[in-house]
C-alpha cells in the first residue's frame, strides 16, 4: 500500500490518508481481505502520528471500508457501502470544480483543460503499471 | 493518573525591563505529544528552561510532574529527558564516551538501553563527538535524554537546522521511540507543517501567552478563511471572531476563530459566501501577525501547488 502525504497542504492528514486508503478500495488495489499495515507500521512509515492513523483505520471501519480482526490487524472488505462511494465521488467532481476554476482563472480553454486531463490519466495509466510488479513481490 | 505532566498559571518573566512571558498559562495532559509553537524569540525556550528549573520564574506557578521547579530542580533533571536547543556536547569525547559520562548524573540510566538507541539510531559508537553530522548530533542528544527512561521529554526545538530527510528521519524517531512507549512529549518548533502529523495538541505562544491551544486537528476546523463581499461583512462584523482581515475591491477575506459559528451567522444572515481551508503556517500566522480589521491590499488566493 503506497501512500503519499503532502505536508503543509490545506487537507488535514487524516484526511489524506483515509481519502488515498478509500480510492485504494474502490479501484480494487486494495483487493477484499488483504491486510493492512498495523497502526505502529503505517504511523512509522509515513511519519504520522499513531493516534491520527489509528483514527483513520476507526474511521474508515465505521464506513465499512475495513475491518479490524482482533488481534489480526485490519482488513479490506469488500463491496464498499454505495454510500460512501458516493461521497467519494462528490468529493472528487468538487476537487475537479475547484480545479476548472483555476483553469479558468489561468486562461485555459476548454480543449486545453481536456488536453491535460488526457495527459494526467495517461501518466497514471503509465505509473500504475510501473508500480503494480513492485506491489505483488512485496 | 489525572494530574497533568506540565502545569503552567499565569507565569510571568522579564529580562531587565524586556517582558518576556505576560500571563502564561498552559497544561499538558500526561501521554500527549505537544508542540509548542512560537515566532523565534518569542520566550518558547525561556519557558522551557523554567520547566527545567534553569531559570526562576518572577510569578505564577509551575508544576512538572507535580513538582515545582524552582523548589526540586534537580528531581526534575533525572526524571525529565531534556533536549537543548542547539545542545552542545564535548566535541572530543567520542560517543560511547559521553554514555558514560553522563550514566552517573542518572540514577535510573539504563546502559543497555542507552546501547540499543545508539544501534537503532546508527551512530557510530567510536566516533567523536565532533565528527558527528548535525542530524546524528540530534539523535545523539535524544539517545542521552531517553536512556534513563524518563516518562516526560522536552525537546527545544530538535528539528533546528535539520535538513528534510533527517527531519523525516526525526519524526520517525519521535513516533516510534517516544509516542510509541506512552511518554509525554513537550516539544518547540518554528516548522509547523513538520509537526502536524506528529503532534497531538499543539499551543500558540504569541505576546507572551498562549493565544490558542488545541488539537492539532479540530484547529483546522475551527479556523477558516470566508471570502465574503465588503458590504455583508459589515452587517456580521460584531458576531465573528476575526483573526485577519484583508480585502481587494469587492470582496473580504476573513479569517475567523471559531468557524462553525461563523458560517451558522453567513447562513442566518443569507450570505453568500466561499470557505478556504488553510494549513497550519497559515493559521498559525493569522494568530501571531493577524491584521484584524486592517484593510490592506488584496491577499492572493492559494495558488495551485505545483505537483511535482
Amino acid at each position: 500500500m503506497f501512500l503519499r502525504i503532502e505536508k503543509g497542504s490545506a487537507v488535514p492528514i487524516s484526511r489524506q490518508i483515509a481519502d488515498q486508503i478509500a480510492t485504494l478500495c474502490a479501484s480494487g488495489n486494495l483487493r477484499t481481505g488483504e491486510r493492512l499495515p498495523s497502526v505502529r507500521e503505517l504511523a512509522r512509515e509515513l511519519a504520522v502520528n499513531q493516534n491520527t492513523i489509528l483514527r483513520v483505520y476507526e474511521r474508515l471501519c465505521g464506513e465499512g471500508l475495513l475491518e479490524m480482526r482482533h488481534g489480526q490487524g485490519t482488513f479490506a472488505v469488500g463491496g464498499a457501502a454505495k454510500g460512501q462511494l458516493a461521497a467519494h465521488r462528490a468529493r472528487l467532481v468538487d476537487e475537479l470544480r475547484q480545479i476548472a476554476r483555476q483553469a479558468i482563472g489561468l486562461g485555459l480553454s476548454d480543449s486545453e483543460m481536456h488536453q491535460l486531463l488526457t495527459e494526467a490519466t495517461s501518466g497514471e495509466v503509465d505509473a500504475k503499471h510501473a508500480v503494480d510488479p513492485q506491489r505483488m513481490t512485496s | 493518573m489525572s494530574d497533568p505532566a506540565i502545569e503552567l498559571q499565569a507565569v510571568y518573566k522579564s529580562f531587565r525591563t524586556t517582558a518576556v512571558l505576560r500571563d502564561l498559562s498552559l497544561r499538558v495532559e500526561r501521554g500527549r505529544t505537544f508542540a509548542f509553537l512560537g515566532l523565534n524569540a518569542s520566550g518558547k525556550t525561556t519557558t522551557i528552561r523554567m520547566l527545567l528549573g534553569l531559570l526562576p520564574r518572577d510569578q505564577g506557578t509551575i508544576r512538572v510532574l507535580g513538582l515545582d521547579p524552582q523548589q526540586e530542580p534537580l528531581e526534575i533533571r533525572r526524571r525529565v529527558g531534556y533536549l537543548a536547543e542547539d545542545q552542545t556536547m564535548y566535541g572530543w569525547m567520542r560517543v560511547e564516551e559521553i554514555l558514560r559520562f553522563v550514566a552517573p548524573f542518572y540514577p535510573a540510566w539504563d546502559h543497555d538501553l542507552a546501547l540499543r538507541y545508539v544501534r537503532d539510531f546508527e551512530l557510530p559508537p567510536r566516533a567523536k563527538i565532533k565528527h558527528l553530522s548535525k542530524g546524528q548530533n540530534v539523535r545523539l542528544g535524544l539517545v542521552l535524554a531517553l536512556a534513563h527512561r524518563p516518562e516526560l521529554v522536552i525537546l527545544d526545538d530538535p528539528a533546528l537546522g535539520l535538513d528534510p530527510i533527517m527531519r523525516k528521519q526525526f519524526n520517525r524517531d519521535l513516533i516510534t521511540h517516544l509516542q510509541g512507549e506512552g511518554r509525554t512529549v513537550f516539544y518547540s518548533s518554528h516548522l509547523l507543517y513538520e509537526v502536524e502529523p506528529v503532534a497531538d495538541e499543539v499551543a500558540i505562544l504569541h505576546e507572551g501567552r498562549i493565544v490558542r491551544q488545541s488539537e492539532t486537528e479540530a484547529l483546522r476546523r475551527h479556523v477558516k478563511q470566508l471570502i465574503i463581499g465588503r458590504d455583508a461583512l459589515a452587517a456580521v462584523r460584531g458576531q465573528l471572531h476575526i483573526l485577519d482581515e484583508r480585502s481587494d475591491d469587492r470582496h473580504v477575506a476573513v479569517t475567523v476563530q471559531g468557524a462553525e459559528h461563523a458560517l451558522q451567522v453567513l447562513g442566518v444572515e443569507g450570505i453568500e459566501h466561499r470557505v478556504v481551508d488553510l494549513n497550519l503556517d497559515e493559521i498559525f500566522e493569522a494568530y501571531v501577525a493577524g491584521r484584524a480589521g486592517a484593510a490592506t491590499e488584496a491577499q492572493p488566493q492559494a495558488e495551485p501547488q505545483p505537483s511535482t
